[in-house]
């Protein structure tokens, strides 16, 4: 009984125990904690754009290609504001507008016009989005390298001899938060209630009286919050620039899939093992040439363990 | 057998476009625009496989880019270590790139809809990794054969040594690709395929093998993504790993909605709109980000205007005008 239920909790245990013990075995301990801890900022990136997806996805229907792009926009508005010498927290803040209203832009204004054709077209008519989007920064702002810094880059603080700069531990905190936020928020609010119907039967939600429109706007509107801060955050700790921001939304998808797209403290675990078994790829001279390939690899025998011992299923929409 | 060969009107001016494009196209195009049309050949024939899997079965498949870059892979491997001809390159590398897609296809066909789509976005980010990290055969030593600095020739094939030769020799392996794809339709496959599109249980109940007819369709796609990357690798004697990027995949399969996945006419429409327009954006001087709005903004409108695509909004206006088409509705 207990092993049915907690049966998949146990393997991916076992797994991570096993992979880092794998990848990390002769390393000198400091260095593997090193690794696994920048590998849980990664994973929290990976995480905190596959839970914007699911979110978004859950509530409306559209796979959003286009967050990466919103997130890179705010992000390099960020940059902007600080290259002027505007007060750092307000580039921040204006990131996370941007990339709002970006977001909110596509819902109210495109996303209805879409509203019946199949989801795999609403996901390709996002990415046409993306590329209006990547296409008028990468306009605006020319090929340069350019950087963002944030205050608690600076700041370290000593966890079991490791030295953690505050960005990775508030990321790692965020992404948590988050997920405790959101789901209270689905779970405890009016509006929470009434987005879990729309992702349980849409029809029948809006024959139920559910305001759709006011449903699905706050649930771009969190997905458009949500890729903001990711793209800040990427900037910072990866790259800031453009088509790489825009681009981790497929990153981000795989680690939606670990949450078959609908449960969002799976999607976390799985972005973070993500983060974590890439980086400790690093210390395999063999895999550490493909070592971005990880996400992409995990959410592929994700969905194939999920698939175990089913025939062909029927019915059902998609 | 009469109706295996029957040529409908759009069978006509599909084969009349191929005789315009052998005969005609290659003496008019200048060497800018003959290495165009030749990458548009090559990438017709890869949105061929996409457009088709999606028109039949309503599969989606976001990696026939990738599938291009293993085909273009393998002719390179095979024309760098062995001394084949050009065509024994092309068909082992299109069977190879079938099989990679069978492969690729089993455990994902348990899947539907937009898993079974996000399953080979996947693949297609895999293989973009692969492909930056290993890069293409261009002589080199060992199993990768890379080499820095300027690589071994690439053998075409005898009988199109010239430009001109090769886009022919394109364009009639692309009319070989459509006949492919309507022969099967025409076929055994094409029957239980529309019986899957209708229903996979219906399917099932008839006697159909639901797998194997889906796996086949991703093999043709498969085979045909495969020739188009050998094709590819013919035209410009080497590749890099940019043109088989995830976003590509997923973008040819964008235009191929755009174009429309039904008719051929739309997977050239498709073909045109991702080769042809960005050259000419490019001898008009547009700055080549500003391509990406104008490219994002054309597939913006014509996903929400046109469900049938741009072929089907031509089609559609054609069949207006045709008094026969009338009187029948009447």
């Amino acid at each position: 009984m207990i092993l049915a239920r907690y049966g998949n909790w146990l393997l991916w245990a076992l797994l991570m125990a096993g992979l880092i013990g794998f990848f990390g075995w002769g390393g000198r301990p400091q260095m593997v904690g090193l690794f696994i801890a920048s590998g849980l900022a990664v994973g929290s990136l990976y995480a905190l754009a596959g839970i914007g997806i699911v979110v978004l996805y859950r509530a409306t229907g559209v796979l959003n290609f286009a967050g990466g792009a919103a997130g890179a926009a705010g992000a390099m508005t960020a940059w902007q504001l600080t290259a002027w010498g505007f007060w750092e927290p307000l580039g921040w803040l204006a990131c996370l507008l941007v990339a709002t209203a970006i977001t909110l832009f596509y819902g109210r204004l495109i996303a209805p016009r879409l509203a019946w054709r199949e989801t795999v077209v609403k996901a390709v008519a996002t990415l046409g989005f993306a590329l209006i989007i990547l296409g008028a920064i990468s306009f605006l702002w020319a090929d340069d390298p350019r950087s963002i810094s944030l205050p608690t880059d600076a700041i370290g603080v000593r966890l079991l001899g490791m030295r953690i700069t505050a960005t990775r531990l508030l990321l790692f905190a965020a992404s948590i938060g988050i997920v405790l936020g959101i789901w209270l928020f689905l779970a405890r609010t009016t509006i929470g209630l009434q987005m879990r119907a729309l992702a349980n039967d849409r029809d029948l939600a809006a024959l139920m009286g559910i305001p759709i429109l006011r449903v699905e706007t706050i649930a771009w509107g969190i997905a458009g919050l949500l890729a903001g801060f990711t793209g800040l955050m990427f900037a910072d700790l990866i790259r800031l620039e453009p088509s790489v921001i825009t681009f981790m939304v497929i990153p981000g998808i795989a680690a939606a899939i670990c949450g078959r797209l609908e449960n969002l403290a799976v999607v976390l675990i799985g972005g973070l093992s993500m983060g974590v078994i890439e980086n400790m790829l690093t210390m395999s001279p063999v895999l550490r040439g493909v070592r971005p390939i990880a996400p992409f690899v995990i959410a592929a025998l994700v969905l194939l363990y999920y698939q175990r011992g089913q025939r062909l299923t029927f019915g059902g929409r998609d | 057998m009469r109706h295996l060969f029957h040529v409908t009107p759009s069978g006509w001016a599909g084969l009349a476009t191929a005789a315009f494009g052998i005969l005609v196209l290659p003496s008019l195009a200048s060497s800018y625009w003959l290495s165009v049309f030749t990458s548009m050949g090559c990438f017709l024939l890869a949105i061929a496989g996409v457009a088709f899997m999606y028109a039949r079965l309503g599969m989606v498949s976001l990696t026939q880019v990738g599938l291009m870059g293993v085909g273009g892979w393998i002719a390179l491997r095979l024309n760098h270590a062995f001394d084949f001809p050009f065509e024994v390159n092309l068909a082992l590398a299109a069977t190879a790139t079938m099989i990679f897609g069978w492969i690729l296809a089993l455990p994902a066909l348990r899947m539907r809809g937009l898993y079974l789509a996000l399953v080979t976005l996947m693949a297609a980010g895999g293989l973009e990794i692969i492909f930056a990290t290993f890069q293409f055969p261009n002589g080199g030593a060992g199993f990768w054969g890379v080499q820095t600095g300027s690589g071994a020739a690439f053998r075409r094939p005898w009988i199109a040594q010239s430009p001109q030769a090769y886009l022919r020799y394109v364009i009639a392996c692309a009319l070989l690709g459509f006949l492919c794809i309507e022969l099967h339709r025409r076929l055994q496959p094409g029957r239980a395929w529309a019986l899957i599109r209708r229903s996979e249980a219906a399917a099932m109940a008839a006697g159909v093998n639901v797998t194997l007819y889906k796996t086949w369709a991703f093999g043709i796609a498969g085979l045909l993504g495969g020739a188009a990357g050998a094709l590819l690798a013919g035209s410009l004697g080497l590749l890099d790993d940019g043109t088989f990027r995830a976003s590509e995949s997923v973008m040819i399969f964008a235009l191929a909605v755009v174009g429309g996945a039904h008719s051929w006419q739309g997977a050239l429409i498709a073909a045109v709109l991702y080769k042809v327009l960005p050259a000419l954006l490019n001898i008009w001087g547009v700055d080549a980000n500003l391509a990406f709005v104008i490219f994002g903004a054309g597939l913006l409108h014509a996903v929400i205007t046109a469900p049938q695509g741009i072929a089907g909004q031509v089609l559609e206006g054609l069949g207006r005008l045709s008094p026969k088409r009338g009187a029948k509705d009447a």
